[in-house]
């Protein structure tokens, strides 16, 4: 084994707050390194709903926690504004929602700071004519879209810039600690090789979010998470311009988001033991339709494309033990453990619950902590400058692909997934960027395979270009090429990981699809005859799907 | 309100095959349907059976009229007869088709880089059906600014004996034994990409687009002429070349010719994603046999209700533009499909609806719906989901009691085959139309436009 590399800061946990913690750490001069089981922003960071919170959702019942929104909310628009659709957002009375609420919304909104105007319902429906007309009432407040891996990949590469190091699929699986509750050095054993690296940091920082219990086993302790598995609905199309809120105390499927060319209703709240593993439930798709309907009369009309779930890092210790049975009643504020105090471990801490929109802030305050502990002085400088890569003040807007496509070349341009736009320029930029990877990884940095076909027209263009750059030696670090094995491999996993969501929603028009998709690589392209032979060893596949595969995996 | 013998819904292989067989009988026929069917995307050739180890067509036949309420308990044999009429209509077209029934099932390469075990294929997939001699090479000809064919990916992936031989699992079984499928495959494969005529710099080139091309003469001789210094240039020695199968639309059997004339090597096409040129061809090959008998077709038009008296359905009503068009009908074939088709659609509750005439409908249940992976050797269980008939095709109920009199169940629509996993869809298809037809048209076609009553018993199956 090589020598311990040595870091001022290693970060357990590549998703937003992870992103926002090395951007935050790197910007104060430390050296930082941020590591991840797997991509980055492949956990629940990736699999959210799309939604940069306006605070709400919060203001009747958690006043701090809809200030952090809306104040961060303001702070994500300026510095990342590629990553956020300027949608706006409705909160909706239906006449399932009781008065009481409705009544003390305005009053708390005006209370915690967030913008709420009152609109005549009859103007809401003339703007968004899907929704139920027996709406009562209805209040426009700055909710908007937010796209995750856009903005993970502009945080790290401020982060970067700054000499931080960013090491995706490396999990941590020891840490070393002195007799008096030092870590000295962690192991980082790589999902994809399997060889073992060892960085010794002076401080380490867990941001594994729903999988922070893990990582505080390392270093023997113990913390209680409540994973919180939420599931989500993609529909074919917007059914809306605007963020969509139910106006009542939170519960099950009452937000419908616009995200991109599709919309996505959620969530569910039921806690699981691991959040690794889990699955979806046909019950739970009827029970988010049944809420969903409320909100729009003609939803069981929709093509439902398929479903996802996230696991909420919801922290368990300091709950009462009422809030564990309902998920929704543990706090979604963020909370700051620090192991020196609580268990005797003097050079960590773990940043828990919180969610993406106060991502920034979260990083924020934890870098405050630790730069007390290493007399850091340094001041925080992340709500200021805009990230690398997010343009000028022009957010996101839906004809962004269409532009990019005609700037491309239009109407030749070689369109790898007709769905979404996603030409071959984009995809070989990706590749050169980000090889060695998976499909998965390739769909959640250019969204291949996340319409309508779910990768049934696009999976096998897009295996057929990494075949053609492995044979022509071009795939960045990988002269002498792949396998057909490990080819055969990377489209087998993309197939699979498709097929998971669709499944819990196989009926009507992507149960045709299902059946299509089925028929083309069964039928005309004989899969199984791939297949038939061994499977390849994992070292030699890029991607480190292993981990990943008892997961129901992210959106689109 | 115009009255047909028959109308036959659905314009895929079976609806197309009762169509022409009962124009042929005389009777007067209207073929309606809501749009395209698998021909468009399915490789174009007939795929009677091949499950996991059966040598030939005719073996895996046998063994899937053996498995429980498979449609070949009753369609057995008619596959033979169905599919002699069926080359025989498609061959007035100039479209020829290789292989038979009782010949060994071979390897052929896919779009993937994969093999397909196949018995019968369109006359421009034949050579690939060739044994492969000892120092026989392959060389996998792409089309450089086209998207859907992978020289590198198929050459690298077809290198590898394992995908050769999964295929030719029939060799165990005694009848293939002369078949060793050790060296039964291409000595050495190799990828080259060929520039066509006018199309440098493109970059996304479609199937269509190059199969109108190829039916200009001047321009395929041209670009035959490249793919020939390509594979010249490649090496030397015996092989064969795999292409895209894009060479001509109107015009393939012309463009095949120019082929065997102009390149060093035998050719045969490899079938794509959709659309599929080899299926358009056997589209246009059966919508002009129906045609040239008088037959009357309308693509678009949906079925929006059936009006019925009893057990027999009396008119069929379509949504055409503007307006309901309505048919009288003697008797009616259903060709709809299955799942993929839209003949069969899967509700939220977890039931299979037959949206045409609501008819019982077999399937497992919910949670069995599917397998837990995309891809398996069995398929998913709801693949065997369908309408259950008797011996004459007509749709029975979970009792066994006949729904209807005067329709006749074809094509996927059938419970209980697995057409991906038993590679039995085209078989299905051909077998049940030519069965409608046999047992609708009987008698003469006068007879035909008096009552259709059945002339069969039926018995549960």
């Amino acid at each position: 084994m090589s020598p311990a590399q040595s870091f001022d800061i290693l970060i357990i946990g590549g998703g937003a707050t992870g992103a926002g913690l090395v951007r935050d750490f790197a910007r104060r001069g430390l050296r930082s390194l941020l590591v991840d089981k797997g991509d980055l922003g492949s956990g629940t960071s990736g699999r959210h709903h799309g939604l940069l919170h306006s605070g709400g959702r919060y203001v009747v019942k958690d006043a701090l926690a809809a200030r952090e929104c809306i104040d961060e909310n303001r702070i994500i628009r300026r510095i990342a504004p590629a990553s956020v659709e300027d949608t706006g957002g409705y909160f909706v009375a239906t006449p399932d929602d009781p008065d009481e609420y409705v009544d003390a919304f305005a009053a708390a909104c005006h209370a915690s700071g967030v913008p709420c105007e009152e609109v005549p319902v009859a103007e809401l429906l003339r703007r968004e004519p899907a929704l139920n007309p027996a709406i009562r009432r209805a209040f426009r407040v700055p909710d908007g879209g937010l796209e995750p891996w856009g903005l993970i990949e502009a945080t790290v590469a401020d982060a970067r810039a700054r000499g931080a190091q960013i090491w995706p699929y490396q999990r941590a699986v020891a840490m070393e600690l002195t007799a008096g509750g030092r870590i000295v050095s962690v192991d980082l054993a790589d999902e994809r090789s399997g060889s073992v690296t060892t960085v010794a940091p002076r401080f380490v920082v867990s941001a594994a979010g729903a999988w922070a219990g893990s990582v505080a086993a390392l270093a023997g302790i113990k913390l209680s998470m409540a994973p919180g598995k939420g599931t989500m609905l993609i529909f074919n199309q917007r059914m809306t311009d605007a963020v969509i809120n139910r106006c009542h105390r939170p519960a099950d499927g009452d937000i419908m988001v616009p995200v991109h060319e599709v919309a996505i209703l959620g969530t569910t709240e039921i806690t699981v033991d691991d959040p690794d593993v889990y699955g979806i439930g046909r019950d739970e798709v009827a029970q988010l339709m049944v809420e969903g309907l409320k909100l729009f009369p003609d939803l069981a009309r929709m093509r439902l494309l398929r479903a996802y779930a996230g696991v909420r890092p919801l922290y368990k210790d300091d709950q009462p033990a009422a809030a564990v049975k309902d998920g929704r009643e543990i706090s979604r504020a963020h909370l700051i453990i620090d192991h020196e105090t609580r268990d005797g471990v003097g050079n960590l801490v773990s940043i828990v619950g919180g969610k993406i929109t106060t991502h920034r802030l979260m990083a924020e305050q934890t870098v405050d902590a630790v730069c007390a502990k290493l007399g850091v002085a340094e001041p925080c400088t992340t709500a200021e400058e805009v990230l690398p890569g997010q343009g000028d003040a022009a957010s996101y807007w839906l004809g962004h692909r269409l532009a990019e496509h005609e700037e491309d070349g239009g109407g030749d341009a070689d369109l790898i997934c007709e769905c979404e736009m996603l030409t071959r320029a984009s995809l070989d930029r990706f590749l050169d960027a980000r090889w060695p990877c998976s499909l998965d990884d390739v769909r959640r940095g250019t969204r291949l395979g996340m319409g309508p076909c779910q990768g049934g027209f696009c999976t096998f263009r897009a295996v057929g270009i990494v075949a053609e750059r492995s044979a022509t030696g071009t795939l960045p670090a990988q002269p002498e090429g792949l396998s057909p094995e490990a080819v055969d491999q990377i489209l087998l996993d993309f197939l699979d990981e498709r097929f998971r969501g669709t499944r819990p929603i196989a009926w009507g028009r992507q149960l045709q699809e299902l059946w299509i998709t089925a028929g083309l690589y069964g039928g005309v392209l004989g899969l199984e005859s791939l297949s038939a032979g061994s499977r390849p060893p994992t070292a030699e596949i890029a991607p480190a799907i292993a981990a990943e595969r008892e997961t129901v995996h992210a959106q689109g | 309100m115009p009255r047909a013998d028959v109308v036959v819904i659905g314009a895929g292989l079976a609806g197309l095959t009762a169509a022409i067989a009962l124009a042929d009988a005389g009777a007067r026929v209207e073929l309606v349907a809501r749009g395209h069917a698998a021909t468009h995307w399915t490789p174009g050739g007939f795929d009677c059976a091949a499950p996991p180890s059966a040598p030939t067509s005719t073996v895996g036949i046998e063994r899937l009229a053996a498995r429980e309420g498979h449609p070949y308990g009753i369609l057995a044999g008619d596959v033979q007869p169905g599919l002699a009429f069926v080359r025989s209509i498609v061959g007035e077209a100039g479209l020829m088709y290789r292989g038979e029934l009782e010949d060994l099932l071979r390897p052929v390469p896919t779009a993937i880089g994969g093999t397909r075990r196949v018995g019968i294929v369109p006359a421009g997939q034949g050579s690939a059906l060739d044994r492969w001699s000892a120092d026989e090479r392959l060389i996998v000809c792409g089309i450089t600014g086209f998207k859907d064919f992978w020289p590198s990916l198929i050459a690298a992936s077809l290198a590898r004996p394992s995908v050769w031989s999964s295929a030719s699992a029939g060799a165990g079984d005694g009848l293939a034994a002369d078949a060793d499928p050790d060296d039964d495959r291409p000595a050495r494969v190799e990828a080259v990409s060929v520039g066509l005529p006018g199309q440098a710099g493109r970059r996304s080139i479609n199937a269509m687009e190059l199969g109108q091309a190829f039916d200009d003469a001047a321009w395929r001789r041209e670009a035959f002429g490249r793919i020939a210094r390509a594979v010249e240039a490649s090496g030397h020695g015996p092989g064969r070349i795999a292409m895209p199968a894009v060479l001509g639309i109107a015009d393939h059997a012309a463009a095949m010719a120019d082929a065997a004339e102009i390149l060093p090597l035998a050719m045969f096409e490899v079938p794509l994603v959709p659309p599929s040129l080899p299926g358009l061809r056997l589209y246009a090959a059966l919508r002009g046999a129906f045609l040239r008998r008088g037959g009357r077709l309308s693509i678009g038009e949906p079925v929006i209700r059936m009006e019925t008296d009893g057990r027999r359905v009396t008119v069929v009503v379509l949504s055409a533009a503007v307006r309901e068009r309505r048919i009288g009908a003697g008797a009616v074939v259903l060709a709809t499909g299955g799942i993929a088709g839209g003949g069969l659609i899967g509700l939220a509750d977890g039931r299979l609806q037959e949206p045409v005439l609501n008819l019982p409908v077999e399937a497992p249940g919910v949670e069995d719906w599917l397998a837990e992976q995309a891809m398996c050797d069995d398929g998913h269980p709801l693949e065997r989901a369908g309408v259950r008939t008797d011996a004459q095709l007509r749709p029975i109920d979970a009792a066994g009691d006949v729904v209807y009199d005067n329709v006749a169940v074809v094509g996927s629509l059938l419970a209980g085959q697995r057409a991906v996993a038993e590679r039995c869809g085209d078989g299905v298809a051909i077998a049940s139309g030519w069965r409608a037809a046999a047992t609708l048209g009987s008698s003469s076609g006068a007879a035909l436009r008096g009552s259709l009553q059945p002339t069969v018993a039926g018995s549960r199956i």
